[in-house]
């Protein structure tokens, strides 16, 4: 079942009718809530712009889809650049304590380790990700995608009731 | 829209995200008790280390205010025992803070209060190794383990009389013996050689022989009777220091008869000294006390150090930033920056708290506190966490000061008139019930520095023996002693630093019970010492006889052989003399 969304989600985030752009900034997003613990204020907020900026549904399901066992698997790392950050860089402390003191700000669990570097993580790759994936998008529909969309298995995915939601939040070109 | 532009904002999702974030709203308000509930409880299980239960939780954010019924702390030492149990908690809080993730509680009221009641499941719950509680409990359980806190078992079945082995060579009596063997010999020596240089047979023969030379002599013969009154000189002067030998001679037996009488004052002090190789059984009247209630003062002063533990680690002192164990996706670090003029994290100004104390027939009676100050920063909030009651029968207060970097934690209290729970003694069959009396502890850590007192205070204790364990001579003995008590006063007091502590306990018990043992064991003493005195007389014996037999044998043969040279030496004198008379018709000639 799992298998079968997250071919739902490539085979709609890349014959969707947005741009390779806005399929691009989809994944870009999708890959923060991938990357960092679901369960954050931030990713709240990360939800609204995928919901409010005109970019692919789809195609941040997809980024959330392809990054988020890439987000378990590098947690130690996230753990270990948490730390550093938060204990290590004395010149931090500072910034720090003051983000710990402002409203709203605490409960984003910036100051967990596991979350802080997941997240410095997720917004330093976050251009790379757009760009590369915009070039990708872009390689795809000038080369196979055509075909695909001719296939059997694109037709029966595109038949599902998932796409009748997905028809909801297509881009507007 | 124009042609060849792409809207950067999807309008009609508004509607969808404003209706996510009213879900998340009806969420809010559907599941914010129960996720409050939740999470008063598992936070205090992980700090408390023991199991925390809440049957209702009630938040009201528009009016500032949290409701707690039915609060049950589970004791971590004790499975089937809360530490604390609350009918409610009503809670003002401080919401504007939430926004911060702090907790700010400014007035909180704890009704029905009890501690110490019963439970029918097991409060304990598996500590997650490496959390801060499973290390302050094996912390804890480490020092009490330390050599200083460890009470032996009462083991007087094996303590049975024992005599060391009586070296001859230590005999006093044997010494004294050999010495005036000796010295009758030495004795014996000097005096015949005395007596033979007074040459005393010599003398008498030659004045023998000069009376019968006399008896042919002619009154004239004047150079004859010069002669035999040079020799009766002779005899007198013999006999003058014959009479310093016998002299001597006397002031020698006398001297050698005090010997003998010493020997009798030397064999009475190795009788003393073979009774003291009795080695009796460790029954010190000063380490009674430790042996029956060592065990019970350790629990009582490691639970007080377990909780003033957890006090420093939640409230540490400074304003470093900490970092605790916290998991989100994985097991990471939540890592807190305390600010100078901040709030801090938790924080409960002030909290009114009615306790019920005492579970006698008059029913538990109602006395209130106060707590004060309970944050997790306290270099923050600047002041320390106090506690305190008072009322006639109860006073206790408490103050944890980690405002500096040495922190300060101190707390004790009375309770006069409750119910005191039994007590057991250690490895034996036997419990102690003081029943209603008076309650004291207290206890403070000042940075590494320990002090502690524990008191009870029993005037109507009741002993109770389990029939069905069997115990030993030490539960017999001890159950003879005790039963006949009926009042317990136990005092333990706690010293030295957590690397060295130091805990003396006296009791009612220790005097009673070590004189009580004395007596049991009375008759295998007097048997021991009856056999040790038997075994110095034995060897007292084996060298007195003949030693007393030697004194006695060189006494008579010296006064004997004395009192014959005497006796020679007045009939030679006599018998010159006679004839000296004779020859001069008693004239005494120039």
């Amino acid at each position: 079942m799992l298998v079968l969304k997250l071919l739902q989600s490539l085979v709609k985030a890349l014959h969707s009718d947005g741009t390779p752009g806005q399929v691009a900034a989809g994944i870009a997003l999708g890959s923060i809530l991938g990357l960092t613990p679901l369960l954050s204020l931030h990713n709240l907020a990360v939800v609204a712009l995928i919901l409010v900026l005109n970019v692919s549904v789809p195609g941040a399901a997809l980024g959330w889809a392809l990054f988020a066992p890439l987000g378990f698997a590098l947690d130690p790392a996230f753990d270990a650049l948490g730390r550093r950050l938060l204990l290590d860089t004395s010149a931090l402390v500072p910034l720090w304590t003051a983000l710990a003191n402002v409203p709203v700000v605490p409960l984003s669990n910036f100051n967990n380790t596991v979350v802080l570097g997941s997240l410095v993580s997720a917004l330093a790759c976050f251009i790379p990700v757009y760009f590369g994936s915009r070039w990708a998008v872009r390689r795809y529909r000038e080369t196979v995608g055509e075909r695909v969309k001719q296939s059997g298995l694109y037709r029966a995915i595109t038949a599902s009731k998932l796409y009748g939601v997905y028809r909801l939040f297509r881009p507007d070109a | 829209m124009p042609d060849g532009t792409v809207a950067r904002f999807r309008w009609r999702a508004i509607v969808p995200l404003l209706l996510f974030l009213a879900l998340v709203a009806v969420g809010w308000i559907v599941f914010a008790d129960r996720l409050g509930r939740l999470a008063v409880e598992r936070v205090g299980t992980a700090v408390l280390g023991a199991r925390v239960e809440v049957r209702s939780f009630a938040i009201s954010l528009g009016r500032g205010s949290v409701t707690i019924t039915g609060f049950v702390a589970a004791s971590p030492f004790d499975s089937l025992r809360n530490l604390v149990e609350a009918e409610q908690l009503a809670a003002d809080l401080d919401v504007l803070p939430l926004f911060e993730r702090k907790v700010v509680i400014d007035r909180l009221a704890a009704t029905a209060l009890r501690f110490g009641t019963a439970r029918t499941t097991s409060g304990f719950v598996r500590a997650r190794p490496g959390s801060p509680t499973a290390g302050v409990l094996a912390n804890v359980k480490a020092w009490a383990e330390q050599p200083a806190l460890q009470v032996p078992l009462l083991q007087l079945a094996t303590g049975k009389l024992s005599i060391d082995s009586l070296d001859p060579r230590k005999l006093r009596t044997i010494q004294a013996a050999e010495s005036l063997a000796a010295r009758a010999d030495s004795s014996a020596r000097a005096w015949t050689e005395a007596l033979a240089g007074l040459a005393v047979r010599t003398t008498a023969d030659s004045a023998l022989a000069f009376a019968q030379r006399l008896q042919g002599a002619r009154p004239t013969d004047l150079a004859l009777i010069r002669d035999a009154r040079r020799m009766i000189e002779r005899l007198k002067q013999t006999r003058d220091r014959l009479a310093a030998l016998e002299r001597g001679v006397k002031a020698g037996t006398s001297s050698l008869d005090a010997g003998l009488a010493a020997l009798g004052a030397a064999r009475a002090r190795d009788v003393e000294f073979a009774k003291s190789l009795v080695r009796l059984p460790q029954i010190d009247a000063g380490a009674i006390g430790w042996l029956l209630f060592g065990p019970e003062a350790v629990a009582r002063f490691q639970r007080a150090l377990y909780y003033t533990q957890l006090a420093r680690h939640y409230m540490p002192p400074g304003l470093a930033p900490r970092a605790r164990p916290a998991r989100t996706r994985r097991a990471g670090l939540a890592v807190e920056f305390p600010r100078e003029r901040a709030l801090p994290g938790f924080l409960l100004r002030d909290a009114e708290v009615a306790l019920l104390v005492g579970s006698d027939s008059a029913g538990p009676r109602r006395y209130s506190g106060r707590l004060q100050g309970l944050t997790s920063a306290p270099s923050v909030y600047g002041r320390p966490t106090t506690f305190d009651i008072r009322a006639p029968t109860v006073s206790a207060d408490a103050v944890f000061d980690h405002v500096r970097a040495i922190p300060r934690d101190a707390l004790g209290g009375t309770v006069r008139g409750v119910t005191i729970p039994a007590i057991a003694l250690p490895g034996l069959p036997i419990r102690v019930v003081p029943g209603t009396g008076d309650l004291t502890l207290g206890f403070a850590l000042y940075g590494d520095s320990l002090r502690g007192r524990w008191e009870v205070t029993a005037p109507r204790a009741v002993w109770h023996r389990d029939s069905g364990a069997a115990g030993g001579v030490a539960a017999d003995l001890l159950w003879r002693v005790v039963s006949r008590l009926d009042r317990l006063d136990l005092t333990a007091e706690l010293g030295g630093t957590l690397g060295h502590p130091q805990l003396r306990v006296r009791s009612n018990l220790d005097a009673a019970v070590s004189e009580g043992l004395r007596a049991a064991i009375g008759d295998e003493i007097a048997a021991a010492e009856a056999t040790v005195r038997a075994r110095v007389n034995q060897r007292a014996d084996s060298t007195l006889v003949p030693v007393r037999t030697r004194v006695t044998q060189v006494q008579a043969e010296a006064t004997a052989q004395v009192a014959e040279a005497r006796r020679v030496i007045d009939a030679a004198q006599a018998r010159l003399e006679r004839e000296v008379r004779r020859l001069t018709g008693g004239i005494r000639l120039p």
